[in-house]
């Protein structure tokens, strides 16, 4: 919806500046969007009459232009211009001005000769070239000879309206109208509004029920449907003043009933359609379902079948109009239209917006029906369009309207208390101030200073309850005059779940142990599951597809987080980022059966990357690159800071990773991470040439498996005892099974082993490796002896050289 | 005699202050006098000879010549090892201005740590933070919510539907309803939902089909909408900052009622008016209203009894003005050279 301040000025007198009526009414909930001026850098252009005009001396093509701009001095300007001579009068920009087009004008000289100013073509003036013959687009603008010199060009040159572009809630239908705006101006100025008198001389024998029949047939669809008729039609342009007014309305003016009813559309809010009277078959109209597969062809001259769903208007043999969105072709008004059909109705909002949306078509008449017009406002609408054409002499008026209006609208009665409204508001307005608020906006309010009544004004189908008064009393007092508080009530502990707790350690150890976060979106491409070698028959292949997706890149809601971050990892190394290190903790979705009939199941996992150097590039860093046992480190780090402990890792499984290089990670027989290298075809898929590790979790389980009361252990009070053992075993050992074996043969005194020498290679046999661990003894309560250790490192040595016929190194 | 010793004192004390150029030299010099053949001490050796009368007179000389010369050796042994010291010290001199070794940390992602500081701020008011899925039922995002179907609202939010009746969900504003019927009926209620939501919206500097939104919901006997404001004020200076003007205009949201648009001041000019905020001075950053009779009819709740309030914000735009990020496409891109810089 725009309209110019000038037509607002027509019905109700105020004196704001456009920005201040526009931030009255946005700070009044009917938002102005912009402040569009036609005279923008028009504030420096005075039209001046050109007195005297001498050849430049220096030049065959520059001029000398003694102008009189209605001060005492005149004003000399050289122009280029070859279309101008003396005694004319024309737009001049002064020193100092700032066209629309960007140019400053400012004091110089051209060729020597002094210059302050320049005369204006239309174009430099933003004028509506549309208009203008191509003589008057040419060189520059020349005014009639009798034009005032010294005043404002803007003026003289009608570019002096400011426009005003609203922003519409979907509540307030009643808005898109010019009344409409006149009466919220009227309520926060307290001006009162000068309605035009609407009044109509039937001045046309005939009776338009002997000449037309109007029907309802979907009664849902069509609460009202009014119809006039005139005749002795005479086709041809409107008035100069209602072309503007169209035009600060953004429509096209087209001819003088097709420009009457848009008029009245945006003064009364009330869209209206003009048909031909004599293409109109059987001269009967009737509100009604398409019937499907019936064509509809409409004023944008395109066919349509239909579904069967629309509400057309429908002449004796045909739909001559899909109702409240766009007239039929046939029965459009043309240059040898003489009797005419004049329909004002009032359609069902949600059926038009269907029509509407499916047919791709968002007109000025479907986006009022969609928010609801005034069903009371028919017959006036009917009456002011006949009133116009009457007084611009373009027909007669035949006797009476005819009304299809079955199930005329009850009022609306809303019950309130003032007490009611101060306390949903915070407020102490009085009753007295509430009625009269009520009063303006046109509600009909009895009571007795406490207990009101108000009955809703036909156009405000948005209010039905005491809770839409309080808005429209809070509105209107000011939002801003609403003293702030705060909620009082019993003191309450603020809280987050343990989930969302344990989630934020989480990220907070992956943080600290240099990992990025990284967030992406829940969708994914199905060619993603062949890029990541996931197996025809693997429940991640079974994603929810979206219906109406956005574009063709994302139709599937994600099965796997890994996706993400293989997309992600991708757009880094397409930008030269190569040391990444990502982890992301988000949902994932599975559905319970496909097609989707209930909910998915969302899971929330935890995925993570890391690729590239192992340390920053430095001087004196080393520029090895991360392998397998740095996200390992990742993984085992993480899991002791949440406390998560006495696991297993094996070599395992993953369908996009390196066979030989994955680890699952177990409690019992439950994978609570699985981790490995991205297998050399996956990085390939995503045309990456570098190793890449990831890890894969899933919350709830290591949430299972977290310990919730730690306990500190007390520090040891007496020495330990280290004792060394380096062996050789066949290459094909684990350390780990090793480590397991050596833990188990202890004895009570062990207290732990690790590994600190892994080595193939010289003096090592083929297909053998050198394992080293050193291993600490230590009791609680008494130093141990070297005899006691050293009883207890044979009963290991006797058990690894058994388990793994490890052969022992000195 | 005299003379002899003066001469040897004379002497050695010349040498030690003039040739002695490292303790080595030093040493030897001490033995060369002092030590057990040295001269000094061979005159002391020789005094058995001297006449019992000159022998206490010598001895004090040379012990007297002894004990300067002991003092003199002292004190070029303290200067020489300064001065070693203080050339090891030099030689070992390193460029300080080298980069340090690096133990990079990771980073949290802006908007996390944007939604952090936004609970913070929440949960130090009282407010638990609240959780719903993300593919949720239409019931739940619209019709619990006053936006049946065919509501013309519904075209404010376009959305990803799955079938007829379930779609990623538009709004965290699901989480209300689900919320108000896990309690007690018109028990208080002050929460917040964050989370992911889904829009059909074109990806571009401004919009995402995926971003993320916090719902607020505060339920209690007697809330107003001075409450509204009070809350919602003081959340959005500790968000931004003390000064932070704060602009309540009414709107419309199909599940409150009187519903309101709350801007600041921008943060970019304070509100002379940029490009960012389009030269209005204010910038658009949440929505929120008394929630509407309906929905708390509902959701089990009684409206005669009890009244609330509902926020929605979005995290996108407030990590946007908090950081001067001028498309929110780089929060999804996650380029790490972004990352990093939180």
């Amino acid at each position: 919806m725009q309209v110019s301040v000038k037509w607002l000025k027509d019905y109700i007198d105020f004196d704001w500046s456009a920005e201040e009526l526009a931030d009255k009414f946005t700070m009044a909930g009917v938002p102005v969007e912009h402040v569009i001026r036609a005279d923008e850098g028009l504030e420096k252009v005075v039209t001046g009459r050109i007195e005297k005009l001498v050849p430049h001396p220096d030049s065959d093509h520059l001029q000398v232009c003694s102008m009189n701009v209605g001060k005492d001095e005149p004003v000399q300007i050289v122009t280029g211009a070859q279309n101008v001579a003396e005694g004319q009068v024309v737009p001049v920009a002064l020193v100092g001005a700032h066209l629309p087009n960007g140019q400053k004008i400012s004091k110089g000289k051209l060729r020597g000769v002094p210059s302050n100013g320049m005369l204006c073509s239309a174009g430099e003036l933003r004028m509506d070239l549309t208009k203008l013959t191509e003589e008057e687009k040419d060189g520059i603008y020349i005014l009639p000879a009798d034009t005032p010199v010294g005043v404002p060009a803007k003026d003289v040159l009608g570019m002096d309206d400011v426009i005003l572009e609203f922003e519409l809630t979907a509540n307030r239908g009643d808005c898109f109208s010019v009344f409409g705006l006149v009466r919220e101006i009227a309520v926060l100025s307290g001006n009162e509004p000068k309605w035009p008198e609407i009044s109509v001389k039937e001045d046309d024998g005939a009776k338009a029920e002997d000449l037309v029949r109007i029907g309802i047939e979907a009664e849902d669809l069509c609460d009202r449907f009014s119809a006039r008729v005139i005749r002795n039609v005479k086709i041809g342009p409107s008035p100069e003043w209602m072309q503007q007014r169209l035009e600060g309305a953004g429509i096209r003016a087209i001819n003088n009933v097709v420009d009457v009813t848009n008029f009245v559309m945006v003064e009364l809010g009330q869209p209206m359609h003009a048909y031909d009277y004599d293409h109109v078959a059987g001269h009967s109209l009737t509100a009604r379902r398409a019937r499907a597969g019936e064509n509809l062809h409409t004023l944008d001259d395109s066919s349509r079948l239909a579904k069967g769903d629309e509400l057309v208007i429908a002449d004796a043999e045909k739909a001559a109009g899909l109702a409240g969105v766009m007239g039929g072709l046939e029965s459009e008004v043309v240059d040898t239209t003489t009797s005419i059909i004049l329909e004002a109705a009032s359609f069902n909002g949600p059926s038009i917006r269907r029509t509407s949306r499916a047919c791709g078509l968002h007109t000025e008449a479907s986006g009022r029906f969609e928010r609801g017009v005034d069903v009371e406002n028919t017959k006036r609408a009917l009456d002011r369009a006949a009133q116009l054409l009457q007084e611009m002499g373009a027909c007669t008026v035949t006797q009476g309207i005819v009304d299809a209006y079955p199930n005329p609208r009850q009022p609306v009665t809303v019950s309130f208390t003032a007490e009611q409204i101060n306390r949903r508001l915070g407020t102490e307005i009085s009753g007295e101030r509430m009625a009269e608020i009520l009063g303006r906006l046109g509600f009909e309010v009895s009571g007795d200073g406490s207990s009101y009544q108000a009955k809703v004004p036909s156009w405000r189908n948005d209010v039905s309850l005491m809770d839409d008064i309080s808005e429209e009393i809070a509105r209107i007092h000011g939002f801003e005059n609403i003293v702030s508080t705060m909620p009082w009530g019993n003191v309450v502990q603020g809280y987050q779940s343990p989930r969302q707790n344990f989630m934020d350690e989480i990220r907070g150890i992956l943080v600290s142990l240099g990992m990025c976060e990284e967030l992406s979106f829940g969708f994914t491409h199905p060619d993603m599951f062949d890029k990541m070698r996931v197996p025809e028959d693997s429940k991640l292949r079974k994603a929810i597809e979206i219906m109406n997706p956005l574009t063709d890149e994302y139709p599937l809601v994600r099965t796997t987080l890994l996706s993400g971050i293989m997309e992600n990892v991708a757009r880094n190394f397409s930008r030269k980022n190569e040391d990444v290190r990502l982890f992301e903790i988000a949902p994932v979705f599975y559905p319970k059966a496909l097609p989707v009939t209930e909910q998915p199941e969302e899971v929330m996992k935890l995925a993570g990357i890391m690729t590239g150097r192992r340390n920053a590039m430095g001087w004196n860093q080393g520029n090895e690159s991360v392998d397998f046992y740095d996200i390992k480190g990742v993984v085992e780090e993480l899991f002791r800071r949440l406390a998560i402990s006495k696991y297993t890792v094996e070599a395992g499984e993953h369908y996009m990773l390196h066979p030989g290089k994955t680890a699952v990670f177990r409690k019992g027989k439950e994978i609570i991470a699985t981790m490995g290298e991205v297998h050399p075809a996956v990085a390939d898929a995503f045309g990456i040439k570098q190793k890449m590790y990831v890890f894969e979790m899933d919350i709830e389980t290591l949430m299972k498996y977290t310990t919730k009361n730690f306990h500190f252990e007390p520090l040891p009070k007496y020495p330990a005892i280290s004792r060394d053992l380096a062996m050789l075993v066949d290459e094909g050992v684990n350390a780990g099974d090793v480590e397991q074996v050596i833990a188990k043969n202890g004895g009570k005194h062990f207290k732990d082993v690790t590994l600190f020498d892994v080595y193939t290679g010289k003096q090592i046999a083929d297909g053998k490796k050198s394992l080293a661990f050193t291993m600490r003894f230590q009791s609680k309560d008494k130093t141990l002896t070297d005899a006691e250790a050293d009883e207890a490192f044979q009963n290991i040595l006797k058990a690894v050289e058994k388990n793994f016929q490890a052969e022992l190194r000195a | 005699m005299r003379e002899k010793i003066e001469k040897l004192k004379q002497d050695a004390a010349k040498a030690i202050r003039e040739k002695v150029a490292n303790l080595g030299e030093l040493n030897d010099i001490r033995v060369k006098y002092l030590g057990k053949k040295g001269e000094l001490t061979a005159i002391l050796r020789g005094m058995s000879q001297l006449s019992a009368e000159d022998r206490p007179k010598i001895g004090k000389i040379v012990n007297e010549a002894r004990a300067q010369l002991e003092a003199l050796i002292q004190e070029k042994n303290e200067q020489l090892k300064a001065r070693e010291l203080a050339d090891k010290l030099s030689s070992e001199r390193i460029d300080v201005t080298l980069p340090g070794r690096q133990r990079p940390l990771g980073h949290l992602h802006p908007l996390t740590l944007t939604l952090n500081r936004i609970k913070e701020i929440f949960l130090n008011m009282g407010f638990s933070v609240e959780e719903g899925p993300e593919i949720e039922k239409d019931y739940f995002n619209f019709e619990a919510l006053n936006l049946p179907k065919d509501h013309p609202a519904r075209d404010m939010q376009d959305s990803f539907y799955i079938t007829e009746d379930i779609l990623m969900r538009t709004q965290t504003s699901p989480v209300q309803a689900r919320t108000m019927q896990s309690h007690e009926p018109n028990s208080p209620i002050r929460m917040i939902a964050p989370g992911r939501v889904y829009r059909r919206d074109d990806y571009d500097a401004t919009h995402s089909p995926m971003f993320t939104q916090v719902e607020g919901l505060v339920i209690d006997k007697g809330i107003s909408f001075a409450d509204l404001k009070g809350t919602l004020e003081t959340a959005l200076r500790q968000i931004f900052n003390d000064k932070v003007g704060v602009r309540f205009r009414p709107s419309f949201f199909p599940f409150t009622e009187p519903s309101t648009e709350v801007d600041i001041s921008c943060v970019m000019c304070h509100g002379e008016g940029c490009r960012v905020c389009k030269g209005t001075g204010w910038l658009e950053i949440l929505g929120a209203g008394m929630v509407h009779p309906h929905v708390l009819e509902m959701s089990g709740y009684d409206p005669a009894k009890v009244s609330g309030f509902a926020f929605g914000l979005g995290v996108e735009r407030i990590a946007m003005l908090s950081y001067g990020v001028d498309d929110l496409r780089l929060f999804y891109d996650n380029d790490v050279r972004f990352l990093r810089q939180f």
